[in-house]
This record gives structure tokens, sequence and C-alpha cells, in this order.
């Protein structure tokens, strides 16, 4: 059940842009080694990530010029291939 | 007035001078109610020119005269879960559509509707190769506006579409929608598969309260995952939503991972879902002593 519920929310979280932050994994109480290894190469995974989006404030100004900037070089685009 | 109780009971309309769809429907609700295989029938009545969701019994079989079909989509399985709930022998007679009856198929399988109790009328719906003609209040959702092309997520797009974008801006444009909630509810309220008695997103220790937007993503990302195996792609949330949030493309999503990863098809058989609490079938035998 675990594993069922994990993966579709795993995916759930990566159809909507949080792809990476969220693991599951099966550690016997005396696998201590195995404990230390995942929990540190997930923790540096999450720090190369950097901080999670949900804390900063939302900003669409970014992919509003990145959209502007497509549809005008597509209309450019358009004009040339209709002047040439 | 005239003219749009013409435009939802067209559909009915004959003119061979056979009887037309309707009437023959409205025969077969009188019959069913007259012979007791039914209690009670839930349909459209066409009230100062609003189609509504109408009981019909024997104590207003009169009534039945006004039954219409046409256009008009509500989740009446969602009333009849209602009543089933507080009289469960009742024996509940039903107009359904295609997506009524997937909605039906998904409360069989959670138990909050005994199939035995259940008498289905059809009505024409949603469009296919093999189906031209099409009734329904919600065919294709509206056009989305330049600044939600921009920055949100177009209602009309497929899931590999809203895939496709790369994952900050994936991010960014769902929360945009999100951020358009007012908290209305009216996605839980309308659908036809929330029967939960007690339900996660009011409760305040879950998804905090006080705030409009709600608490985002949380609080679509609760409903998302409560859709996993029950959503039936009626599309009735996101035609409730006053926002136009992509409710449907989200829980599209959600069912394409149930499929995917578990293969399981919802409202389309009565097979258990795989996040059915009670766990798989035991398929192990105890040991002979």
């Amino acid at each position: 059940m675990t594993i069922k519920r994990m993966t579709f929310l795993q995916e759930l979280l990566n159809f909507m842009g949080l792809e990476g932050r969220l693991h599951l994994d099966w550690i016997s109480s005396a696998e201590a080694q195995k404990f230390a290894q995942v929990v540190t190469a997930f923790t540096d995974k999450v720090k190369a990530m950097g901080p999670s989006p949900l804390t900063g404030e939302l900003d669409l100004s970014a992919i509003e010029s990145a959209c502007e900037a497509e549809i005008e070089a597509k209309s450019a685009e358009v004009q040339s291939v209709g002047g040439g | 007035m005239e003219e749009q109780m013409k435009k939802w009971l067209e559909p009915f309309s004959t003119t061979d001078g056979k009887p037309s769809t309707l009437a023959t429907m409205q025969e077969q609700v009188k019959e069913w109610i007259d012979q007791d295989k039914i209690d009670v029938f839930l349909g459209y009545k066409m009230v100062q020119g609003h189609p509504l969701p109408h009981f019909f019994t024997k104590s207003n079989l009169d009534e039945v005269d006004e039954l219409i079909g046409g256009q008009a989509r509500y989740s009446l399985e969602k009333i009849a879960t209602k009543i089933a709930a507080e009289t469960p022998d009742i024996k509940i007679g039903l107009m359904v559509r295609d997506c009524n009856q997937r909605a039906l198929n998904v409360l069989y399988v959670w138990n909050q509707l005994n199939p035995e109790n259940v008498e289905t009328i059809h009505l024409n719906c949603c469009p296919s190769k093999l189906k031209k003609h099409a009734d329904c209040s919600y065919l294709e959702p509206e056009k989305a506006a330049v600044y939600k092309k921009k920055v949100g997520i177009d209602n009309n797009m497929d899931v590999e579409d809203a895939e496709a974008f790369n994952m900050e801006q994936r991010f960014q444009r769902w929360m945009y929608e999100f951020s358009k909630c007012i908290k209305c509810y009216g996605c839980r309220d309308i659908c036809p598969v929330c029967f939960c008695k007690e339900c996660s997103l009011e409760h305040p220790e879950l998804i905090a309260t006080g705030t409009l937007p709600p608490e985002i993503p949380i609080f679509h990302l609760v409903r998302a995952v409560h859709m996993g195996g029950r959503c039936i792609d009626c599309g009735l949330c996101e035609d409730a939503c006053p926002v136009d949030i992509p409710l449907r493309l989200l829980y599209r999503k959600v069912n394409a991972t149930v499929e995917d990863e578990f293969g399981y098809e919802t409202g389309t058989h009565a097979g258990q879902s795989p996040f059915n609490l009670l766990g798989d079938e035991v398929t192990l035998e105890p040991k002979p002593l």
C-alpha cells in the first residue's frame, strides 16, 4: 500500500513541478549503515536542488516575458517567411 | 423562454408520429413506479426555464409528464447516494449519461450504492466516432484568454502538453491556477464520487484556514490524491469552478497514473481500486496443521 501511494504521489508532484523532493526506502532497524547512506544521499540531493519553490513568492513575470519573447520570435519568423 | 424550452427538448421530438424518446421514457418511469419496481425516480424538470433535478414518486406521478432530458447534467447519483445513506433499502431509478454510469460503477465499488436497488434510463451524451450527436452541458471548456495562455494552464490542454513545460514552468503555471481559488468547495460539492462523511479539505489541522486562496497547493493536491481511482472524468468540477482551474486535466493525470502504475481503469468495471484500504486480495493459503 505504501509503495503504491508514494509512487502515485511522486507522479503527481512531478506533474505540478515538484520533482525529486519525496523519497521512499525500506530500512530495517538493523541497517544503521543503510539508513545513514540513504539520508545523507537524499539530503545532498535536496540541498543541491536549493530551497523549495513553495517558500518563495510566486513570480510569474519570468514566464510571461519568456512567452512573449516566444510569440514575438514566431511572428517574426512568419513575417520573414511571408516577406521572402 | 419558448426558444430555450425548445433547445432542451429538441433531442426528444419526433416528426413521424411515433411516440418520442421522451414520451417512451416517461411511460417507462410511470410503469416502474406503478409496479413498485422503484420507489423514487431522479430526473429533471423544467422550473421557470431551468432544468432542475427532481424527485418523481407515486405521490406525484402526474409530474412525470414534465420529466425532461436534454442537455441538463447534474450528479443525480450523488443525490441517490445521500438518499441511500438514510434509507438503505429504497429502490432508486435514475436518468444517466455515460458519465453518470461510470460514477455509479465507482459508487458500487465503494459500497455507497447497491446495484440491485438501482434502475437506470440512459440518455444520449458525449460525442464519439460512433455517436455524432451529443447532448451535454459541457462538451468543451471555454477557450483560454491571453494571460492564462501565457502564465497558466489552458483547460483544453492534454496531459502530454502540460507535461511538456519544464519543471519550473510547470510549478509556476499550476501555482498560478491554484492561486485563483476562492475555496468555494464547488468542485467537491458537485463531485459525484466525493462521498466521505468527514472531508479532509475542511480539517483545520490538515489545511490551514482563514486565508484566500486556501493553502496551496495542498488544498488542490489533497483533492487530486483522493481522485485517484475514483474520478470518472465527467468534468463537472471544472464546469462548476468559478475561476476555471483546469481540475479535469489534473485529475486526468491522476487517473492516467493509476492506470499506468496499477492497470486500473476507473469506472469501467467492478474491480476494487488499488487504493482500497482493505488492500489486495489475500492469495496465500493458511498452512495446514
